[in-house]
């Protein structure tokens, strides 16, 4: 029995050898289309980031095909693609937006599928890519503290621990009637911890702004002891403050940032050699390092001490874009 | 004796042709342009509000848009919206003509770079004021209230910056300075034979001041007050960052939740409350008109003359803290947490041990800055100049002919000031998107610099006709008399006379194009990234220092600009 398995195999082997060659050859003319057509244009929801940047001049160092950026946040991005479609005007290649932006886009019919990549092997099984796009990184949402106000001990061990009496009023967060950490904190409790939890933060009442950076230095300045939903990956921003980052044992909601083909794109092979560079564990490195959860396997266990142990921790969840204007209306309901 | 020069007949047909068709082409192109400038993107947000689904979407007609208006979180919002900028423009407007009268017509001392100073806050762009007011006026720990808690020895509050106060305060900071650059050079040109009279008259200093100075006046402050009213009633930054953690709607916050917090967007509502807030301006707009109409505001002749300086003898030293006062509170305070914070690790703490250049040398090293600086000056000047010029134009046309077709192109003009910023942009992104490929104005510089143009000539339109009613006809009459030809006339003497209003116009504009995001984020392609995308990506990217050296940068070059254009007008204007 084992023999004729093994002799299968041998037989097989020569048949599976060629195809892996074949494709690598055919990943190889794709290469090099890429190279002729030279440029690669991202639209992307990214703004400002430093390490998308790195990830960027690392595919252009390689290859030699170079990415034009525009930046944009997440609804901007979407109307441009939309409106340069309608009016027939194919300039970008590739999108680069949050899940429920992207299921939008699908479903409205923006994107193109992009054929397997090699890399596909290398996809941690807790993010799925399918025929139009593929996961690129993650965000982690945590809680802030200020090191001055908040003793070790008193640090909140559970998101429920945000319901103590002891922070009312002192709670700053990003708004969950509105799009960003807030709405993915929101589902992600309600599911977890049911609408009471939300009743009773509302009671805590929590002081919500809309403008991240400057709320996550109003905490380290001592305006308010504690700051969610914190995007971990924001922590580089903040070395050097008395705050630090505290993932509570429930572990962290996220939300998932897609890659997908462009409709009609006008360089297809180079978005598709990009959309693989961005699944190689070198460039997911560069995110784990920055507090991004990375996607592909075996990347976590290589990222810097100190986000390590912060990564290592438990997905919490995420949001259902299909209900994402459901859950927004019954945020405004809860929290007036 | 010189008389009027008769058309030379060798021109014959063709000058014959343009002077006889030159009138109705000049009004025929201009509407033309500012149709395509003003009209079309408005046409097309129109379409979006009476449409369930943006243009390009397969969708119906309804009035779901209009209807959502009613809802009484948008009304409230709106009442909102428009008791804070009354208030605001109202106190804005009585500080900015004491600061105009103090500057312009007393000897109070130091009046030159008063007068430059008192400006400045205007140009600071507005996230990073709200920053160091939040730093200064939160209730927690906010620096004035730290003082005062010291002071007193108490822990209560003097102020709190997250309430309908804070957002009227940091909306005065912009307001002030802009009011008081259209007003002061309304003082200055004013003859003072018409003070003298008064006064010989019987009337009181307080009495002439109203009924004279004043009442002369009322062109130049009605327009600069709907400006800033308008203005007010579009604010976001102040609204986003003072009232929404502390549930102050208002009209722009609601339009950026409709487009921007909701996984479906909602532009058809978002472009209804777009035109509703133009028609409310629409009525002021017609109130001004009907306080202006048939009233001769005339105070520069052609009889020379030197406007009257009063002198206030001990007084001026309070007229003297009244201004340094202001300068302190709206300039030295924020811009001297902007300067220390560029010094600095992390804007607000100032521990030694933090001290450091590296934001300078971030914003130095930064290829994306400088190229985006490069194409912000180039549209800056290019804009501004273009904008004052069409301006200049259409001021002309409308208050000082009898052309038909005046009252539309003035209209037209002062279309897009109406609208709110975010809203314009969506409609110059559906509009030039949607234009024919082979014109090559979407995905280029073209794109920004005719958007820029749109926003702007509303301002260049009121600086240059509060200008120019001022100007009596006898001087226009008088040089065509003497056969200079339009042109001529326009450039040598009106422009000339109101060359102080074309430079301050001229300077609103270029700094309104450095400040401009919402449709420049629209409209920008990689090639053509301006100064404001580039803050904000350096703001989301976690750098507000980087962003205050920017600011700082901005002030440097407007202090350069502002010193430029004073000089000129000291060699044409000698009273100062």
């Amino acid at each position: 029995m084992r023999r004729r398995r093994l002799l299968g195999l041998l037989a097989a082997a020569p048949a599976i050898a060629r195809s892996a060659a074949a494709q690598d050859a055919d990943w190889n003319k794709v290469v090099d289309a890429a190279k002729k057509e030279g440029k690669v244009s991202i639209y992307t929801a990214t703004v400002g980031s430093p390490f998308h940047k790195k990830v960027f001049d690392a595919f252009e160092s390689k290859y030699g095909i170079k990415v034009d950026r525009l930046e944009a946040r997440a609804s901007e991005i979407r109307e441009r693609v939309r409106v340069e479609q309608a009016a027939g005007r194919f300039l970008g290649d590739i999108h680069h937006n949050g899940s429920t932006t992207t299921w939008l886009m699908t479903r409205d019919g923006n994107f193109q599928p992009h054929g397997t990549l090699p890399n596909y092997k290398n996809i941690d099984t807790t993010y799925e890519p399918d025929d139009t796009k593929i996961p690129a990184e993650v965000i982690s949402y945590c809680v802030l503290v200020n090191k001055n106000l908040v003793k070790a001990n008193d640090e909140p061990k559970s998101w429920k621990d945000l319901l103590d009496p002891k922070w009312t009023g002192k709670i700053l967060s990003d708004d969950y009637r509105a799009l960003g950490g807030g709405a993915v904190f929101f589902p992600v409790m309600l599911k977890a911890f049911g609408r009471e939890f939300h009743e009773k933060l509302a009671q805590q009442k929590p002081v919500f702004s809309r403008d991240i950076q400057n709320s996550e230095r109003r905490c380290a300045r001592g305006e308010f002891p504690i700051y969610i939903p914190f995007s971990l990956q924001d922590y580089n921003n903040l070395k050097g403050l008395p705050v630090k980052p505290v993932v509570p044992a429930e572990g962290r909601p996220y939300v998932r940032f897609d890659l997908a083909m462009l409709k009609n794109a006008p360089h297809p092979n180079a978005a598709r050699v990009f959309m693989n560079f961005y699944l190689e564990p070198e460039s997911q490195l560069v995110f784990g390092n920055a507090g991004y959860a990375p996607v592909v396997k075996g990347v976590v266990e290589k990222t810097l001490p100190e986000i390590r142990d912060l990564l290592a921790t438990k997905p919490m969840g995420t949001t259902d874009p299909p209900k994402q204007d459901e859950m927004l209306a019954l945020a405004k309901e809860i929290y007036k | 004796m010189t008389v009027a020069v008769p058309l030379d007949h060798r021109e014959g047909a063709f000058v014959r042709g343009l002077s006889r068709y030159g009138r109705p082409l000049s009004i025929g192109l201009l509407v033309l342009a500012l149709g395509f400038l003003t009209v079309y993107p408005l046409a097309m947000l129109l379409y979006g509000s009476i449409h369930s689904t943006p243009p390009g979407m397969a969708g119906e007609f309804n009035a779901a848009g209009y209807r959502a208006l009613l809802a009484p979180d948008n009304l409230q919002a709106l009442a909102n919206t428009a008791l804070i900028s009354l208030v605001k423009t109202g106190l804005s407007l009585s500080l900015a003509i004491l600061m105009a009268w103090i500057i312009a017509r007393t000897d109070t001392p130091g009046r030159g770079v008063l007068e430059i100073l008192i400006t400045l806050p205007f140009f600071i762009p507005p996230i990073l004021t709200a920053t160091a007011w939040a730093m200064l006026g939160n209730k927690q720990v906010g620096t004035i209230n730290l003082a005062w808690r010291w002071i007193t020895g108490g822990d209560g509050t003097l102020i709190d910056v997250y309430s309908y106060g804070g957002i009227v305060w940091h909306m005065m900071q912009y307001s002030t300075p802009f009011i008081f650059l259209f007003v002061v050079d309304a003082f200055r040109a004013m003859d003072p034979s018409l003070e003298e009279a008064s006064r010989m008259s019987g009337a009181t200093r307080w009495q002439t001041f109203w009924r004279v100075t004043f009442a002369l006046m009322l062109p130049v402050t009605t327009s600069a007050f709907i400006l800033s009213f308008i203005r007010g009633m579009e604010a976001f930054e102040s609204a986003v960052f003072f009232g929404t953690p502390v549930n102050i709607k208002v009209l722009t916050t609601q339009i950026f939740d409709l487009i921007t917090q909701r996984a479906q967007p909602d532009y058809q509502a978002a472009t209804a409350m777009g035109f509703a807030s133009l028609v409310l301006m629409g009525v002021l707009l017609v109130l001004q008109g009907r306080l202006l109409r048939g009233r001769s505001f005339t105070t520069v002749t052609g009889k020379a003359y030197a406007p009257t300086v009063a002198r206030l003898g001990p007084w001026r030293w309070l007229t003297f803290a009244i201004c340094v006062g202001f300068f302190v509170l709206t300039v030295a305070l924020p811009v001297g947490q902007l300067l220390l914070s560029s010094f600095f690790q992390f804007f607000g703490f100032y521990q030694l041990d933090m001290l450091t250049l590296d934001h300078y040398r971030s914003v130095w090293g930064n290829d994306e800055f400088w190229r985006a600086f490069g194409n912000t000056m180039l549209l800056g000047f290019v804009g501004a100049t273009a904008t004052m010029i069409l301006g200049g134009i259409i001021a002309y046309i409308s208050t000082r002919t009898t052309w038909p077709g005046r009252k539309l192109i003035d209209v037209l003009a002062w279309l897009p000031w109406m609208m709110p910023g975010m809203v314009l942009g969506i409609g110059f992104l559906w509009g030039f998107a949607t234009l024919p490929h082979w014109m090559p104005i979407y995905g280029s510089l073209w794109a920004l610099l005719l958007a820029y143009m749109a926003l702007g000539t509303p301002v260049a339109v009121r600086v240059t006709s509060g200008a120019y009613a001022q100007i009596a006809r006898d001087i226009e009459e008088c040089s065509r008399v003497h056969g200079a030809n339009w042109g001529q006339t326009m450039l040598r003497i009106l422009v000339a006379l109101a060359w102080p209003a074309f430079a301050v116009g001229w300077v609103l504009i270029f700094f309104g194009i450095m400040r401009e995001l919402s449709a420049s984020i629209l409209l920008y392609v990689p090639d053509t990234q301006v100064m404001s995308v580039v803050m904000l990506k350096m703001w989301n990217g976690g750098k507000p220092e980087d962003v205050s050296v920017v600011g700082l940068i901005m002030l440097a070059l407007v202090l350069l600009f502002r010193w430029v254009q004073l000089r000129f007008i000291k060699q044409r204007i000698s009273t100062l």
